[in-house]
């Protein structure tokens, strides 16, 4: 009654379903790797009904396809998803990127796999069914390989970047691209070069690459990322002196910055102004959200080097005993300007008034109104 | 021979093919018929082919020509294929002489669909632009999503009377006429904001603002839905847009600055608000509220729950939703009677609020009993370790009906 394509299929939705089982019970219901599989299942479930609904390609008990009687072609792909359903079960106790390595796994040898024993039984002639493999296949593994290599490519690159000082880097990023733009002139100009010598630049260049960023992550990141990210630079509380030389104080000049601006406090002429985003004219106090980060440009346009504090209310650090909570950005010359983002969780009618200020100029502050 | 052979697998499959869809055609047939018949629906208050207001015109003038052209082009490329299919279909004939390549049929080809883009695009070009313009907004309201309601806030503005800025959920309310400026953004996942009828959607991303305009011609209800995937209630965010007139919505608004009235000493009400007291203000803000020592009564739900906010209960009764516009606190016949009031009656309905025969007692109290019950939230404690503890969602307070009873007649007054 059952094809042996049908079997096979059965067999793999019974697995989809042991696999989601055991996720849900070891796992995490609500993890991604929960969706992976449920998604599987119903792959495999919808190709199971398929080919029981057309009866495996209408093969009719006793009739047996000339393919059939041939023995099958060695495929590795047995062995790539025997590999990848023991990461899966490891996945399930160590950590979920070696789940996923093994969903992926099982996937490419479930998809290979599948594709391979129905193109050698579609017909006697080898080639004629390693063409139909190919034009089915083909269209998914380039793709695939090619965002891998891709992939491989920025991030090795990436690593060789963070690890090298940035004079260094302006220079590697300028020879590396004119080496690419020669090589691509060479191969331009002379178009009868042997593939084997392009493919040996292609290899040698790749494994170049990676080599480099291997090394780039022994070596690591550079200083001044590694003082950033220990000052947790965008919640710098640090209002006193300047003691990093790190700061990155061309921040406020990203485009996700700048799109995501809630107020702009600008500091001209000894006075403070506010600039609500999307209401004309400036304003003596801003209204933000509550509980949700709040993003503020500050210009420092008057002479000499000022920094905006903000006024967050108190916080209790023992019983009956608080302190004010201060964030601020750092001193900043004239014509600089740098982003704040501060976080208030309750209305203004808790207490004292949210408040932006300039330490040291009196008289000269914007209330910040949380509904 | 491999020709013949193949030609012949071919006209397997091809009749494989017609078997399968010959058994599936009862299928076909009854999702086709669903489909048409769901396309005659007269109540659709998320129909998009209905603008209420110039920026929803504006999308609806593009699409309309646009979807005929289409519309068009989809049939003569199906008639085509249609006609390839059966006039060609394999036979069992050898395969006709093959011909590469003809440059007056591609560049044809080429340049008819480019120059329909190119009108086309001339025109959605310009909408977007026009969509955009910002620079004549008359009034702002910060639009801010979070799993699974919306809140809406509006910052000081004297022209409209609000004096202080004001706080409220599920029913944004805005003037009839007067273009609106929301500012959107989330406070945990990415969600959609979209009024069908005012204008298109637009994305609240966490740690941007994006700007969404909309103005009504008419006072109204328009109904909308969050439109990206956001969890498990997605499908239950809803959001409604109350359009009043000028007059209306300045009563609207001083009814928001009204203080807090509290109940009379010895009523049922008063005993709902000690329940309140007790149970709800971990996470609920009512403005105004004092605790017995005469101090405020601050909300903390940063502490609580995973987005960091919940809905502002002050002046509930003058919504008509709750718990993220997924239930009605009118029943159906007093819902009924304000969405379909006509223009000149609908302010006065609107603005009357909640009144103990009008209220949905059903759901409330439902709601009151056990939330995750009536809308799906994560509230299985076991499940919260990944949000430190943190709730999505209201859980299940477990409260006594008695608490319920005076909780109801509590919130009753909260107008």
């Amino acid at each position: 009654m059952f094809t042996p394509g049908s079997k096979y299929l059965i067999a793999i939705t019974g697995l989809s379903a042991v696999s989601f089982a055991l996720y849900m019970l070891l796992v995490h219901p609500s993890a991604i790797g929960a969706v992976a599989l449920i998604g599987l299942l119903a792959a495999t479930s919808l190709l199971t009904g398929i080919t029981l609904f057309t009866r495996d390609g209408h093969a009719s008990e006793g009739q047996t396809s000339a393919a059939a009687l041939d023995t099958p072609t060695p495929s590795m792909w047995p062995l790539v998803g025997a590999a990848g359903f023991a990461l899966l079960l490891v996945g399930t106790i160590t950590t979920p990127i070696v789940f996923i390595f093994g969903i992926v796994a099982m996937l490419a040898a479930l998809v290979e796999w599948t594709v391979q024993a129905w193109s050698e039984r579609s017909s006697a002639d080898v080639a004629y069914n390693a063409q139909i493999r190919q034009r089915i296949l083909n269209p998914i593994e380039y793709p695939i390989l090619a965002a891998v290599g891709i992939a491989v490519i920025i991030f090795s690159f990436s690593r060789v970047m963070l690890a090298i000082n940035k004079d260094a880097g302006a220079i590697i990023f300028i020879a590396a691209a004119a080496a690419i733009s020669l090589v691509g002139v060479l191969i331009s100009v002379r178009p009868q070069l042997k593939k084997s010598i392009v493919g040996t630049i292609a290899v040698v260049a790749a494994l170049g690459l990676v080599g480099a960023g291997i090394a780039g992550m022994g070596v690591g990141m550079r200083e001044e990322l590694v003082v950033a990210a220990q000052e947790d630079h965008y919640a710098h509380k640090e209002c006193g002196a300047e003691k990093s030389e790190h700061f990155d104080k061309g921040v406020s000049e990203t485009i996700s910055a700048t799109s995501g601006a809630d107020a702009t406090i600008e500091l001209i002429d000894g006075k403070l102004t506010a600039h609500a985003q999307g209401i004309e004219g400036l304003q003596d106090s801003i209204t933000v959200r509550r509980s949700n980060p709040i993003n503020i440009i500050f210009r420092n346009k008057d002479a000499g080097e000022f920094r905006l504090s903000a006024y967050l209310g108190k916080t209790k650090v023992a019983d009956g005993v608080s302190e004010d909570l201060i964030t601020c950005t750092q001193l900043l010359p004239q014509g600089a300007e740098q982003w704040l983002t501060f976080t208030i969780a309750k209305p203004s009618v808790s207490g004292e008034p949210y408040t932006l200020s300039i330490p040291g100029l009196a008289g000269q502050s914007v209330e910040v109104v949380v509904p | 021979m491999n020709h013949i052979k193949n030609a012949s697998d071919a006209a397997s499959r091809v009749n494989m093919l017609t078997r399968v869809i010959g058994r599936l055609k009862p299928v076909i047939l009854g999702t086709a018929g669903t489909m048409f018949l769901a396309s005659c629906a007269t109540n659709a208050p998320q129909d998009t082919w209905q603008p209420k207001g110039p920026n929803a015109q504006k999308i609806d003038s593009l699409q309309k020509p646009v979807f005929a052209v289409a519309g068009i082009i989809g049939l003569i490329v199906a008639a085509a294929v249609t006609y390839s299919i059966i006039k060609f279909r394999d036979r069992g004939q050898p395969i006709p002489k093959q011909s590469h390549g003809n440059p007056a049929l591609e560049i044809t080809l080429t340049i008819i669909p480019a120059l329909i883009l190119a009108v086309v695009g001339v025109f959605t070009f310009r909408t977007v632009f026009d969509l955009n313009k910002t620079s004549d907004t008359q009034m702002i309201i910060n639009v801010t999503g979070q799993q699974w309601w919306w809140e809406y806030d509006y910052p000081a503005n004297n022209e409209y009377g609000i004096t202080q800025p004001i706080i409220t959920s599920g029913q944004l309310v805005i003037p009839v006429g007067t273009k609106v400026m929301l500012r959107e953004t989330s406070r945990d996942v990415i969600h959609s904001y979209w009024i069908p009828a005012l204008n298109g959607k637009r994305d609240a991303v966490p740690g941007r603002i994006t700007i969404n305009r909309i103005e009504a011609d008419e006072p109204g209800i328009y109904a909308g839905q969050c439109t990206e995937f956001c969890g498990l209630s997605h499908a239950n965010m809803r959001m409604e847009a109350v359009a009043l007139s000028k007059e209306d919505f300045a009563k609207w608004v001083a009814n928001q600055l009204k203080p807090y009235a509290a109940p009379a000493e010895g009523t049922l009400a008063k005993e709902g608000e000690t329940v309140f007291l007790n149970q709800c203000t971990r996470c609920h803000q009512v403005n105004g509220l004092t605790r017995a020592d005469g101090t405020p009564v601050i909300a903390a739900p940063d502490e609580n729950v995973w987005s960091g906010a919940v809905p502002n209960l002050s002046h509930l009764m003058s919504r008509n939703t709750f718990a993220g516009a997924m239930f009605d606190l009118l029943t159906p016949e007093c819902r009924n009677d304000v969405w379909k009031s006509d223009s000149a009656s609908f302010g006065a309905k609107y603005l009357a609020g909640v009144s103990e025969p009008c209220l949905n007692q059903t759901d409330l109290r439902g709601w009151l009993r056990n939330a995750p019950a009536k809308k799906p939230m994560y509230a299985n404690p076991a499940q919260l370790a990944a949000t430190g503890g943190k709730y999505r969602g209201m859980p299940n307070l477990g409260l006594s009906e008695s608490d319920i009873e005076k909780l109801v007649a509590y919130l009753l007054t909260l107008k």
